[in-house]
This record gives structure tokens, sequence and C-alpha cells, in this order.
């Protein structure tokens, strides 16, 4: 009998906390704080994840294919990665963010510089007849 | 042709009266407007009763992000050419007229004021002056640009200029990577001499940890540039 890759408590704590965080997710985009856009990859990597829980050998042959000995520890560097690539679509969305809040403060600027050339026109004008 | 001089400024009221002043008698032929990038003094007000054209940022936004706007009211407003002051008084608008020749003549798209053509005036200390040279250098290898002084904020742009500021602006630290966007859009970039002055009230925005910052950030701008030519 071999030893099982990976053993049944922590194969249930992981699922029990990929299905947590998984509900949490769901959660916050039917309330509407999440954008489905944003939150695409949270759901794919981690559906990725859960499937390798569920079924350690997919993880074994990873870990085969890189020449990683123990599968547990090719579940770390694929955790890292998983994160790693999440933070970087965050840091993406970051900077789309800045970039959008740096246009509309400006736009929000000229529109006040023509508002208050118009303005003084105007008054120029009022007081003029 | 009127010029607009863009005066990017962050609680700059106690400079701006003499820099506005200065710019109605020295600098005729010119509009003044003053960038307020969120300032919490009475920076805007200042520049209103001194007859400027105040655009107000609702929040700061950096010197780049600030510089933008004035080019973009340029575009808007159909200015032929705008310049770019300090707000702190450290540049002479005396200069703007020479600076703006070589972009009438259509010999330039881009005219730096540069404090090192010259043979006089604020010059900086000397651990800033070799940041400068190594930059201008950097400059030179990366995209061929022949720029003595890459960091000085006095700029007069010509009508190609204004586009491609109005559209791509760099922030964060923008003068040496403003002359690389330029000289890779295909503009021609020019020097000519001016004096800077020591600023009378106030800090440099630029400290010693942040030179260390200047330099990383700009080179790795400049390295980096190729990849981004497509947004030129």
């Amino acid at each position: 009998m071999t030893q099982p890759l990976l053993p049944l408590e922590l194969q249930m704590v992981v699922c029990g906390t990929l299905i947590a965080f998984s509900a949490w997710v769901v959660y916050l985009l039917r309330k509407g704080r999440l954008g489905l856009r944003e939150s695409l990859l949270w759901i794919l990597s981690t559906a990725a994840v859960f499937a390798m829980t569920l079924f350690p050998r997919l993880l074994r042959s990873i870990a085969h294919g890189l020449a990683i000995e123990v599968p547990s520890n090719a579940l770390f560097a694929l955790a890292i990665l998983y994160l790693t690539l999440n933070v970087l679509s965050l840091t993406i969305a970051l900077s789309n963010g800045a970039t959008r809040a740096r246009r509309l403060t400006q736009e929000c600027a000229l529109l006040r510089g023509e508002l208050d050339a118009l303005r003084a026109q105007f008054d120029k004008l009022a007081t003029g007849k | 042709m009127r010029g607009l001089v863009i005066i990017p400024a962050l609680n700059e009221a106690r400079n701006l009266p003499r820099v506005l002043e200065s710019l109605r008698r020295d600098a005729p032929g010119w509009d003044a407007c003053v960038v307020d990038d969120g300032s919490t003094d009475e920076t805007a007000r200042t520049a209103r009763e001194q007859g400027a054209i105040v655009l107000r940022l609702a929040q700061n936004l950096g010197i780049g992000g600030a510089v933008q706007t004035g080019y973009l009211w340029a575009r808007e407003h159909g200015y032929g050419i705008a310049a770019q002051i300090d707000g702190d008084g450290q540049h002479d608008p005396q200069f703007l007229a020479a600076a703006r020749a070589p972009i009438e003549e259509g010999k330039a798209d881009l005219v730096v004021g540069s404090r090192y053509l010259g043979s006089d005036g604020f010059r900086s200390t000397a651990v800033r002056r070799a940041g400068i040279r190594y930059l201008s250098w950097f400059l030179r290898l990366r995209c061929g640009a022949r720029v003595t002084d890459p960091t000085s904020g006095f700029r007069v742009a010509g009508r190609r200029a204004i586009e491609l500021f109005a559209a791509h602006y760099p922030s964060d630290y923008p003068e040496p990577e403003a002359i690389a966007l330029a000289t890779r859009s295909g503009l021609s970039v020019s020097e000519v001499p001016v004096v800077m002055r020591e600023r009378e009230h106030g800090r440099s925005s630029i400290g010693a940890g942040g030179t260390v910052y200047y330099l990383v950030k700009v080179s790795l701008a400049l390295i980096l540039l190729p990849a981004r030519r497509g947004v030129a």
C-alpha cells in the first residue's frame, strides 16, 4: 500500500478553505463590490488549485514534470506562482486606475478653467450694459 | 502668434506674484497659465488676481500631470506655441523670446533652456551636476538627443510637441523622459542658453534620497523606451 500523495486531513482543510474563499468572492461579486473582470483571474486560479487538491495525481505529474521530489513542495511552488500572478494583475489594475484618475482630474481642471473664462465674459457683458 | 506659458505650481503663493509680474513685463505675446497642483495655500487666488488663466487640479498629480494639463489647454485653445517655466521664480521669462525663435523659424519642435550652455547663474550642486551629466550622456546614447541640461524645467514647445505632450506625458520626474519621448516621436529638440536663479522661498522638491530615486527611475524609463514606442 503506497502512501497517499496528500494526507486526507490536508485535503479537507484546503478544500474547506478554498470553498470558503470562493463563497466570499461570489458574495462580493453579487454585492457588486468586486468587478467580474478583475476577479476572473482569482476564480480561474482558485478553480485550478481546487482541482489539484481533489486530484493529487495532477499535482504529482506536475511535480514530476518539474523534477520536484515531494508533491507538497510543488504545491508550495504553485501557491507562490498563484499569488504572484494575482498580485501582478492587481498592480496592472491599479496602474490603469491611476492613469484614469489622472485624466479625469485634468479634465475637471480644464472644465473649471473654461467655466471661469465663461463667467468672466458673462460678468463683463452684464456690467457693460 | 500668441504663446501659452504653463506654470505648474504647488504652494507657490509667495513666489507667483513675482513670476507673473516679470512675465507681463518681459514676455509680451505670452498668456500665463498657472496649473495649481492641489495647493493648500492661496496659489490659485494669487494667480487669478494677477490675471493668469488658472487650472486647478482637484488633487495633487505631480509635476508631469500638472504640466500635461497645461498642454491640454494649449491644444484645446489652438495655441501654436507653449512654454513651461517653474513657479518658484528660478526661470527668467526674458529668455522666452530667444527660446521661441528656433520654433518659429521651423528649426525645432522642442527647445530646452540650458544653464550649462551659458557661463553664469545658478548651476546646482556638484552631486547634481554629475547626475545631470550622466543623464545627458544616457539620453544621447539611448536616443541620440544632444541635450546638456535634461532636467531643466524651462521648455518651449511647438505645435507638434504640444500635440504629443497633450496625448502622452510621463509622470514622476518627467523632464528627461519627455525629451526622449519627443526624440523618439521624430521631433527635433534643441537648446538655448538660459541663466537660472536660486529659488527664494521654499525648498526644491528633490532631496538626497530623491536624487537616487530620480536617477534610477529615469534610467529605467530610458532603458524601457523602445518597448513603449507604440504609445508615442
